[in-house]
């Protein structure tokens, strides 16, 4: 127990975060020596002494009762957590989650009541992170049991939600303010509420947050870390309302931050930078861009050679080859408006084929192009319905003449968005 | 967490790992600030990553010499069918 309670001190000595967040970490070293150092009976009293002489040589002393009456739960919750996990050779997640719990509650109570700083905020990222990773253990074990259930992690939710307000609604001057745990919290929600497929809890957060945005700090004077998985979370909640502007806007942002070493989370906001891009820019990622991710690489390059040269049919069997991927992603639906730009670029090719800036081309050339290698025959009907499509979404500036079977393109950029 | 190394005979640290990293989740960087230079588009130059998708011009690739050889069948089988007529 004295390694913990000693290490509580220090850090109070040096206003050390990080170290006080060590304390009631669940990997820990001394976990397990703290686990067996007292029991039940006799916890809630080693604890306070314990803190009580630790206190006498710290420097600023806490000389409030309460306050030490405050550290005294968290501790208390810890050990029970601890002894959960350590004293058993099956861990009860379950119980692991009661006591989690209640440590989480005795940490956010700490920052409702005003005793602690900000410099402490990182003891309620701590509590909250292992809150949510036992949550997610508990409803596995269970649901390896046959039961399917999310409870713990949804129950979870709603106390880091706690966490979320007690940093937001933090009224003290902004040097002072929680409100500087605003983002790291915000981002535990995020991955939470999409762990738990429930994207409009997300975006009641938002809401949140915007209706405090006046008195926040500006999100870039966050840690980057912190702005990064922010970033990258509002770009995928925008992705999937199909507010592709938006999406780009916080994807660029996520994506030029990121750490250049984080390979995963950039293959990550790759994933949805890409087919958001493809919408709003009709930009393609070079090979460049996707060689260091070998997944995104083969789905996607294939795709966006297909896109280039117009290759409909080739765009068709890629998309199907990577379906299952894409829909998991949920950019599947968004992908399959790439098949537009395909076939635009197709009937550009059938344009620039005809040579000499021909501007009527017959129906049929456009029939035979889609037709071919699809290994069915279409209906000429069939088409010109493709094409008054294409008219109708200005990829293609003309007219289609039925009588004469052909298409009269503009003098002057048919295919607009390019020189021709 | 703890900046105290000791060999892991505690059992803990090493399955939580393995979860927090399941089902593709945005994870926690190595660091928590980072220099602008570390970052993956450092500055104000970008390169260009990205490619414009409809301005392919060059015919003289693959498919697009396919797709000529194609159009001019269609062409000369429907002259074909007319010749028959």
């Amino acid at each position: 127990m004295e390694s913990i309670i000693r290490a509580w001190r220090t850090a109070h000595a040096e206003e050390n975060g990080k170290l006080l967040a060590s304390t009631i970490s669940l990997t820990n070293t001394d976990l397990e020596e703290f686990a067996y150092s007292t029991n039940s009976a006799r916890v809630a009293e080693d604890i306070f002494r314990s803190l009580e002489y630790e206190n006498n040589s710290a420097r600023p002393k806490i000389t409030n009762k309460t306050g030490l009456e405050a550290w005294a739960e968290v501790y208390v919750a810890y050990w029970k957590v601890a002894q959960a996990l350590e004293r058993h050779d099956d861990v009860e997640w379950g119980q692991v989650f009661v006591n989690m719990k209640d440590l989480t509650q005795a940490v956010i109570r700490g920052f409702q009541n005003g005793l602690w700083e900000v410099w402490q905020l990182e003891i309620l990222y701590t509590a909250c992170k292992y809150l949510r990773y036992v949550a997610i253990r508990t409803d596995e074990a269970k649901r390896a049991n046959g039961e399917d259930t999310w409870k713990s992690l949804e129950d979870a939710a709603r106390i880091i939600n706690r966490a979320f307000n007690v940093c937001l609604n933090d009224r003290a001057e902004l040097a002072q303010s929680r409100k500087w745990g605003t983002y790291y919290i915000i981002n535990l929600l995020f991955k939470t509420y999409f762990k738990l497929n429930a994207i409009t809890l997300s975006k009641n957060i938002l809401k949140a947050l915007v209706a405090n945005t006046t008195e926040m700090p500006d999100l870039l004077d966050f840690r980057t870390s912190d702005v990064v998985t922010f970033k990258y979370y509002c770009g995928v909640i925008a992705f999937l309302d199909e507010d592709y502007v938006k999406a780009e806007e916080h994807l660029d942002t996520a994506y030029q931050l990121c750490h250049k070493d984080a390979q995963k989370n950039k293959e990550l906001i790759l994933t949805y930078l890409i087919p958001t891009k493809l919408l709003t820019r009709r930009q393609l990622p070079s090979a460049t861009l996707l060689k260091p991710y070998p997944l995104l690489e083969s789905l996607f390059l294939p795709l966006a050679k297909c896109i280039k040269s117009g290759d409909l049919r080739g765009y068709d069997e890629n998309l199907a080859r990577g379906e299952d991927w894409f829909v998991k992603k949920r950019i599947f639906l968004t992908l399959e408006r790439g098949r537009d730009i395909t076939l635009r670029n197709l009937f550009r090719k059938v344009y620039l084929a005809a040579g000499d800036s021909k501007t009527r081309i017959p129906v049929d050339h456009f029939k035979a192009a889609v037709s071919w290698k699809s290994g069915v025959e279409l209906e000429t009907e069939e088409v010109e319905c493709y094409l008054a499509n294409m008219i109708y979404k200005g990829y293609i500036k003309g007219y289609i003449s039925r009588e004469k079977g052909m298409v009269v393109l503009s003098g002057s950029n048919a295919f607009p968005g390019t020189g021709v | 967490m703890s900046s105290k190394s000791k060999p892991e005979e505690t059992t803990t640290p090493k399955p939580i790992k393995k979860v927090l990293d399941e089902d593709d989740e945005f994870e926690d960087f190595p660091a928590e600030e980072w220099e602008e230079a570390e970052s993956e588009v450092p500055g104000t130059t970008k390169p260009n990553l990205w490619e414009e998708s409809w301005d392919d011009d060059d015919l003289s690739e693959d498919f697009s010499k396919q797709l000529k050889e194609e159009l001019k069948k269609n062409d000369s089988q429907k002259s074909g069918l007319e010749a028959q007529r």
